[in-house]
């Protein structure tokens, strides 16, 4: 029984006899990476077609392609779907390579911006701002909101830094962070009951997590500062590699380690204060994407794993949308509910790989 | 004054700014080995840390050539100085080859991608230090011993001028001690090598030193070539020989005896 288990799961992927020849692992990271990339799309145009009015495929690519057709489709499919499954790719990714990011620094590979409390402490700040300007009757614009996020996640990140200066153990790190998440929702929480009844409705959706009602003008910010991050991400990608062999050897290789950490905390909280102040915060994607990922690589080196996490996270997110539209249509369930799912039992199998490694 | 490669001014080093071992004055010529000798606790560890830069120097300068080591460029100093240290690397999915390959860092680009003759020089260093037959397996899997000698093809794949060990020598059986110290050898004879490591093994440090440092207590306790090292009972008074419960048995007295004779 367990033979039969192991040999396909072994097929897919890919045991190490492939490891040693560089060509061929190099086979393996474009296969994986065009794998993913078409998955992506597969799974956008999954999202644009599905919903509670199916549209057939050929007529989504002809509408899109700019034809005529019915108008009240048109509409849902430009204004609606579109921008929906456009933010679900960029902030799916952003999700799994703040993740990625924060288990690079840590080195712990069950870091991620929602177990830190990262996510909650952007929560926080954007619920006290939302709050604070609904009540003036101010609208706030997207940039101001992702603005608003980064300063609670650098919050939340100084918090979990002074900690895991003090204790050098995986998971009291994630102990503390779910502390300080718990406390950054609980004042989310009071700041929404008390809140004006009109403000609620919106607000008690977003801080569940959840990527409907994105418009254009959203997507368009949050493409300019996930793709400008990624870009900058993807430059330090050899330092990067240089980081994962430990402290004392990167240092020899010439890395300046501050700067390296300072530009990686500051990267990694722009991300998840784009994810917060779009869709409220969401669980799991950034432990499990990068994860998967890596497992399908069979490597750690940043300059395959940056695209593959982003291009995984996307996959991710996209499929559990879809989920979550389709699955108690016409209700929408949050996306965490989703993710968590999912994503929770790969952080599991994590955290019992890891027992099992450290005991050999 | 002669042309050291290596020296050191006062350098005082310790951990958060109390001095453990102070004034330590050291000058070493191209292609010499130094060995750092001492009891357990003695800062062997702390003497090397300072050098290579991950402690910060409580005081004093250290010198490369005529540069002071703060005044060298990060990357500059990668290219002439290489580390194994006690510490593990962390290789997280890598096998050896990669592991060794991570000591062209120095050398690649922006986006740290392995040119041709950087993968040459990998597979010849691996050739070198006898690690060629273990290349595919993965690093967190082979032996203590292994992985050190693994560290030690990666250190010498840096292209060095300068090598810095820290107990290089502690995992290996008796015959890769012996290949190890005779590959350091060799590098020193063929490329000007200068090595400082710190050695458990005295009768290793005595043949294969050019120069010895003995640590113990707050200054340096001795300074010299094996001969001026090795000489009547200082070895016996450096780990604190003279009366302990073994010298009791003949064959124990004897060994340390032999220890501390004149290579």
């Amino acid at each position: 029984m367990v033979c039969k288990d192991k040999a396909p799961l072994k097929l897919f992927f890919m045991p190490r006899t492939w490891g040693g020849r560089k060509i061929n692992r190099t086979y393996r990271y474009f296969t994986v990476l065009i794998f993913l990339g078409i998955g992506t799309l597969l799974f956008f145009f999954l999202n644009i077609c599905i919903g509670s009015i199916p549209v057939p495929f050929p007529d989504t690519v002809r509408m899109l392609a700019g034809q005529k057709g019915d108008e009240t489709i048109t509409k849902i499919l430009w204004d609606i779907r579109l921008p929906r499954a456009a933010a679900v790719l960029i902030l799916g990714g952003a999700l799994s390579l703040a993740g990625y990011l924060l288990q690079t620094f840590f080195n712990n590979p069950i870091a991620g911006p929602f177990v830190l409390g990262i996510s909650s402490g952007a929560k926080m700040v954007v619920a006290l701002v939302m709050v604070f300007f609904m009540g003036k009757n101010i609208t706030v614009t997207s940039t101001a909101m992702i603005f608003a996020a980064f300063i609670g996640a650098m919050i939340s990140m100084g918090f979990v830094l002074l900690v895991s200066r003090k204790i050098d153990n995986m998971s009291m790190l994630v102990v503390s962070g779910v502390m300080i998440g718990y406390i950054c929702s609980a004042i989310t929480e009071l700041v929404i009951t008390f809140a004006d009844d009109a403000d609620i409705v919106n607000l008690h959706n977003w801080s569940r997590g959840s990527f409907s009602g994105m418009t254009w003008e959203n997507v368009q910010v949050m493409a300019i500062v996930v793709f400008l991050t990624f870009f900058a991400v993807f430059l330090m990608s050899k330092p990067l590699s240089a980081y994962q062999l430990g402290d004392a050897y990167a240092k020899n290789a010439g890395v300046n380690i501050r700067v390296l950490r300072a530009c990686i905390v500051v990267f990694s909280s722009i991300f998840s204060a784009c994810i917060v102040a779009f869709a409220g915060p969401i669980s799991f994607v950034g432990i499990a994407a990068p994860h998967l990922v890596k497992k399908l690589l069979n490597t750690i080196d940043p300059i395959w794993m940056i695209p593959a996490c982003f291009l995984g996270g996307s996959v991710f997110c996209l499929f559990c949308d879809l989920l979550a539209k389709t699955m108690l249509a016409p209700t929408e369930l949050s996306i965490s509910t989703v993710t968590a799912i999912f994503g929770a039992p790969v952080v599991l199998w994590i955290m019992i790989k890891k027992r099992k490694g450290s005991h050999a | 004054m002669k042309n050291y490669y290596f020296s050191t001014k006062k350098m005082c080093v310790g951990y958060d700014n109390k001095p453990l071992i102070k004034e330590i004055e050291l000058a070493l010529p191209k292609g010499e080995i130094l060995t750092l000798i001492g009891p357990n606790g003695a800062g062997k560890s702390t003497v090397l840390k300072s050098i290579t830069g991950q402690l910060q120097l409580i005081g004093g300068t250290v010198f490369l050539g005529k540069d002071s080591l703060a005044a060298l460029k990060a990357n500059e100093l990668a290219r002439k100085m290489s580390v194994v240290l006690t510490q593990k690397l962390k290789a997280e999915m890598k096998n050896c080859w990669d592991v060794v390959a991570t000591g062209r860092y120095p050398y690649t680009g922006w986006f740290g991608i392995l040119s041709k003759e950087d993968e040459q020089m990998v597979d010849e260093v691996m050739e070198l230090t006898h690690t060629t037959d273990i290349r595919h397996r993965e690093f967190d899997k082979i032996s203590d011993g292994q992985k050190q000698r693994v560290m030690l093809a990666r250190a010498i794949c840096q292209e060095p001028e300068i090598v810095i060990l820290d107990e290089p020598t502690s995992y290996l059986d008796i015959r890769y001690k012996l290949d190890f110290l005779s590959i350091l050898q060799e590098m020193r004879e063929k490329k000007g090598l200068t090595v400082i490591m710190s050695l458990h093994e005295l009768e290793l440090a005595k043949i294969v030193s050019d120069k010895i440092l003995c640590l113990k207590g707050e200054y340096v306790e001795r300074y010299g070539t094996p001969e001026e090292v090795f000489e009547s009972d200082f070895i016996q008074e450096l780990f604190d020989m003279k009366n302990g419960s073994f010298l009791k048995n003949k064959k124990f007295a004897a060994y340390i005896r032999q220890l501390s004779a004149k290579p």
